[in-house]
């Protein structure tokens, strides 16, 4: 029977092709939207690797001339903020940071390792930074003040970093990036592993992950550009005017702007979820549009063929062969434009467009999920011409010319 | 003759009212998106109030430092913009006016223990001449109030509510991030898209807590350059590259960064320049990225149309040849088969303006995007709509005209089984 | 073999009823070649149909093989028509996007048949009718003559008891009908009983009984 409908399809390929091509398009429109959606999804149902609750970051602008242009007066005010919010009653622990988690834009750093190139993104912490954001470190140990006295600059990585540089060998005490006499950069080591670190938040990718260390204090190291503030549960927002208050007081030239990370949290979903809510909105009323367009075309069809569908009754079909070869050979169209659809979607992996951003498992589930829903629309728009199908009186489908 | 078309075209669509829905849904649909996302993109790069003038400025709103292994991308200070434009009026008769200003960055205040954020700009006395606010009360600031280093202050219609209710705000003074302003203006609220244009909260650009962003390579810092008109742009931004050029040699970390890559530009070129990460500003990349978007969006829409057109005209191959029996020529029935089309195309051109007027309004209702201003784009919509009659007519005229060819007899045998 | 009794066939519009078939009493034993015959609109055709259990009567009842088909179900009936009866039509009714060979392979498509099988019979129907050349064109390159002899190698691939035709020449010039009838002759001799609906009263002279309608209604 397939064989049979297949030569249908195939003889009627002019009336088909253009039905082929909105099932193809289509394709693409749900994979595109269905992949983003997974991806999303799939992000999301990981562990963040830190607890941003009751963290609140104060971004310091302090108006140095440039990223590496700063006095020793400013890096000395710096620490003196420090511990002035150390000192206050809500705060349970205080660190500096060049980025608070959560926040928009990215420094990132490509090293080569063993002669591979990995890149990664970078944030330079002092040593109480795990202590506020509460994560735990799985091998080594973490930063400490007196790692400000060694030779070489210490690290902390994530797990992803350890796996994509080393594998399954012990990254601890490995150097960072192979030695480069032209570089004037230090020589860092790593110190420890800690669990993946996804600093840009719940929904963003797979990142490769590391920790500078920051000396507070130390005049070589840029003063933090942002303080995390890990406030006692139940703090008031009132609390920030005072928290101002008293930072306008130790730097009256810098400017202060206090955002608990649930917010800045908050803004981060806002960003990645936008794309997804505007591109599902307007794949959902194209897919309407096409599933009522599809509906229309397949009814008109059989409306051609009712003398053909009269004759196959006649000669022995029963109400439900005509239902079923209807659908059938609407789900050997829409095989044809998935077909077609993931010859070109694969070739996006095959030509390396997503990096190891796209993880390929969510690929894959997005290939399948949209092959699914193809197949569900194609089913659904052939549901009721099919039934008419069915009820076509050979008699009369005969009768006349 | 025509009004008998008319009334044919749509009594056919009444009765066919299933491949009619189908149809005018396809068509307002894809109206509607057009328009809503080029409301968007007006809202950004279209020279409306207070950016009245904005076809004859050019801006330069970001700049990249590049060194051997270091990029900066970002905003540029006021150090690198002062030598690029200081001068300028006097030196070429093209420029009538510059301004230099920072970007929107919050700021916070505290009225009554409440925690107010806003959005605060700092600028000269230019900008207020270059650009054209409507100001409710008030006035702007002047240059001299920025030499002087006043702290004055201009606030939107939105802040004046907050910090003082309904009340009349000029001469009373507001708080932010520890400065106390005087308030000399009040303006209306500005789209938050509009980037040279938007904030909440401006006051002169000399008022900052420090000297240090004078000599600034790297800052939160922008340049408009006002033209007489837009044949000097080319003359403007010669001499912007030629100063650029001058001021690499002055590069606070000359360690890290050697060369400057930044151009006088309007905004659709300094966008095309960010997002291509290009050391020239290339317009047309932009414009092929948007054209690109849209015509992936409307392939959907298009072979919609053009399938359910198609097997209209299919199913009335026996009337065809009905109507050609009883002496109707080739030329009548195209012509009522462009009728169809044309009403069909104007219906769902009506039905996704009134669409999009009401989605727009929504928008700018809900408080989604700040100070939103959404307006519909007609030429969009009249180019969105010429393009659904050249799909419409196209599917549907041609297959039949090619019908209204065949003998009668053919077209009402139609086809077998 | 079929029996009808007392069949009555009404069709009901809105306001009119018409009717197309009254107190028809018909006896078709095994074997005949029947014709039916009448001008235009007495209900030829519909009984045809009901013969061929395309149509449910509204009154009176059909048996065939001495079973009431009333109670057949959808299914059932679908099954008897696919492999007792067999169908002619004055229009062919061939699948234009087919070729002749997979026209003819449609009713085994409908049983449990191997691929080669529907073949193997397809080509062999086509043999009887003289077409084994023509296996793979299509039905629009074909002369009416030869579409209506794949129609009945399709009607006689699933080797049907009965066969079922309405004016099988109705659409073809006198020498391609005699074709045709001789076709049909032949099929008889092999044992098939065959219905044929004509207003050619020189073909109902080949046939051994010929049935007149008038109206709805029989006459002698």
């Amino acid at each position: 029977m397939i064989r049979h409908l297949l030569k249908l399809v195939w003889n009627r390929k002019r009336a088909n092709a253009l039905i082929l091509v909105e099932i193809f398009f289509t394709f693409l429109v749900v994979f595109a939207v269905g992949t983003l959606g997974l991806f999303l999804w799939d992000n999301a149902r990981r562990p963040l690797g830190f607890d941003w609750q009751d963290v609140w970051a104060v971004r310091v602008n302090m108006q140095a001339g440039s990223d590496d242009t700063f006095t020793a007066e400013q890096v000395e005010t710096a620490a003196r903020l420090v511990r002035e919010v150390e000192t206050l009653a809500p705060v349970e622990a205080v660190t500096g940071a060049m980025m608070e988690p959560f926040a928009f834009g990215q420094y990132t750093s490509g090293r080569t390792v063993n002669g591979r190139r990995v890149s990664m993104s970078v944030n330079e912490v002092t040593a109480s930074f795990a202590e506020v954001m509460r994560f735990d470190v799985v091998r080594g140990r973490w930063f400490q003040p007196a790692d400000a006295a060694l030779a070489w600059r210490p690290v902390v990585i994530d797990e992803d970093l350890a796996r994509e540089a080393w594998g399954e060998e012990d990254p601890i005490g490995r150097r960072l990036g192979d030695p480069d006499p032209k570089s004037p950069e230090p020589e860092r080591r790593v110190i420890g592993v800690v669990r993946d670190f996804r600093h840009h938040g719940e929904l963003s990718g797979p990142d490769n992950f590391v920790f500078y260390h920051k000396r507070l204090g130390h005049p070589q190291d840029r003063p933090p550009r942002v303080l995390l503030v890990r406030v006692r549960p139940g703090t008031p927002v009132a609390f920030e005017e005072e928290l101002t208050r008293r930072l306008q007081a130790v730097a009256h030239e810098w400017s202060f702007e206090i955002a608990p990370l649930a917010q800045t949290r908050e803004s981060a979903f806002r960003l990645r979820l936008t794309p997804l809510l505007v591109g599902g909105i307007v794949a959902f009323f194209l897919l309407l549009m096409v599933a009522l367009g599809l509906l229309g075309v397949l009814w008109q069809n059989l409306l051609q063929r009712t003398r053909e569908i009269g004759l196959r009754r006649a000669i022995g079909a029963s109400r439900a062969e005509v239902h079923r070869q209807i659908i059938l050979e609407q789900l050997l169209l829409t095989t044809l434009g998935v077909l077609l659809g993931t010859i070109v979607v694969i070739q996006l992996p095959v030509l390396d467009v997503f990096g190891s951003v796209l993880r390929p498992q969510v690929f894959g589930s997005g290939l399948l999920s949209a092959s699914v829903a193809m197949y569900l629309l194609a089913t659904v728009c052939a549901l009721y011409p099919s039934t008419l199908a069915g009820r076509v009186q050979p008699a009369e489908a005969l009768r006349y010319e | 003759m025509l009004g008998n078309y008319l009334k044919m075209a749509l009594k056919v669509l009444a009765r066919r009212k299933f491949f009619t829905f189908i149809s005018l849904f396809g068509i307002s649909l894809t109206l509607l998106v057009l328009l809503v996302a080029t409301a968007m993109l007006d809202q950004i790069f279209a020279p409306q109030a207070p950016e009245s003038r904005g076809d004859r400025t050019l801006g330069i709103y970001t700049a990249s430092l590049r060194g051997e292994d270091s990029v900066y991308n970002g905003f540029a200070g006021y150090g690198l913009l002062d030598r690029a434009v200081r001068g300028l009026p006097q030196e070429l008769p093209g420029v009538e006016n510059i301004s230099l200003f920072t970007t929107a960055r919050a700021a916070i205040s505290y009225v009554g223990g409440q925690k107010i954020e806003s959005s605060l700009k700092r600028t000269d006395g230019a900008y207020w001449q270059i650009l054209d606010f409507s100001f409710l009360e008030g006035g702007p600031f002047t240059a001299e109030d920025d030499a002087a280093a006043r702290f004055v202050a201009v606030i939107n219609e939105t802040t004046r509510g907050r910090f003082f209710g309904d009340e009349p705000a000029v001469g009373r003074t507001i708080e932010v991030d520890g400065q106390r302003f005087r308030v000399v203006g009040v303006v209306r609220d500005v789209p938050i898209l509009r980037v040279v244009a938007y904030s909440e909260i401006w006051v002169p650009v000399s008022t900052a807590k420090s000297r240090a962003y004078l000599k600034e390579y790297q800052g939160n810092f922008m340049a408009l350059l006002l033209a007489h008109s837009r044949a000097d742009f080319p003359q403007i931004k010669a001499a912007v590259d030629r100063r650029l050029d001058l001021a690499e040699a002055h590069i606070p970390d000359r360690r890290m960064f050697q060369t400057i890559d930044a151009g006088a530009d309007t905004l659709f070129e300094a966008v095309s320049r960010t997002l291509f990460e290009a050391r020239e500003s290339r317009p047309e990349l932009l414009w092929a990225l948007l054209l690109g978007l849209a015509v992936l969006f409307m392939i959907l829409p298009s072979i919609n149309l053009v399938n359910l057109n198609l097997s209209r005209i299919l199913d009335r191959a026996s009337e065809i040849g009905v109507r050609k029996a009883f002496g109707a020529s080739s030329h009548t029935l195209v012509g009522q088969f462009v009728v169809e089309n044309v009403v069909l195309t104007l219906l769902g051109g009506a039905l996704g303006l009134g669409l999009a007027a009401a989605v727009l309004a929504g928008l700018n209702e809900s408080g989604v995007i700040p100070y939103a201003d959404l307006r519909l784009n007609f030429r969009v919509f009249f180019e969105g709509l010429a393009l659904a009659l050249f799909f419409g007519l196209f599917s549907g005229v041609y297959p039949a005209w090619k019908m209204s060819r065949l003998h009668p007899v053919q077209a009402l045998r139609g086809r077998t089984v | 073999m079929i029996q009808l009794e007392r069949v009555t066939k009404k069709y009901r519009t809105e306001r009119v009823e018409t009717t197309a078939l009254d107190n028809v009493n018909l006896t078709i034993d095994q074997g005949e070649f029947v014709s039916i015959m009448g001008p235009s609109g007495c209900g030829k055709s519909t009984l045809l149909h009901l013969i061929g259990l395309l149509d449910a009567p509204s009154g009176g009842s059909i048996a065939l093989d001495g079973k009431p088909v009333e109670r057949y179900g959808d299914r059932a009936l679908a099954r008897v028509r696919n492999e007792r009866l067999g169908f002619v039509f004055q229009q062919f009714h061939l699948v234009a996007d087919l070729s002749v060979v997979d026209n003819v392979e449609i009713p085994l498509l409908y049983r449990k048949t191997t691929g080669k099988e529907r073949r193997r019979a397809a080509l062999a129907a086509l043999d009887r009718v003289g077409l084994a050349s023509r296996t793979h064109h299509f039905p629009g390159q074909l002369s009416g003559g030869q579409q209506q002899r794949v129609a009945i190698a399709r009607a006689i691939v699933g080797k049907p008891a009965v066969l079922l035709a309405d004016e099988p020449t109705g659409n073809l010039d006198s020498q391609m009908g005699d074709e045709i009838m001789g076709i049909l002759q032949e099929l008889n001799q092999e044992g098939t009983t065959i219905v044929m609906v004509t207003h050619d009263p020189r073909l109902a002279e080949r046939t051994h009984r010929v049935v007149r309608l008038f109206d709805g209604r029989q006459v002698q």
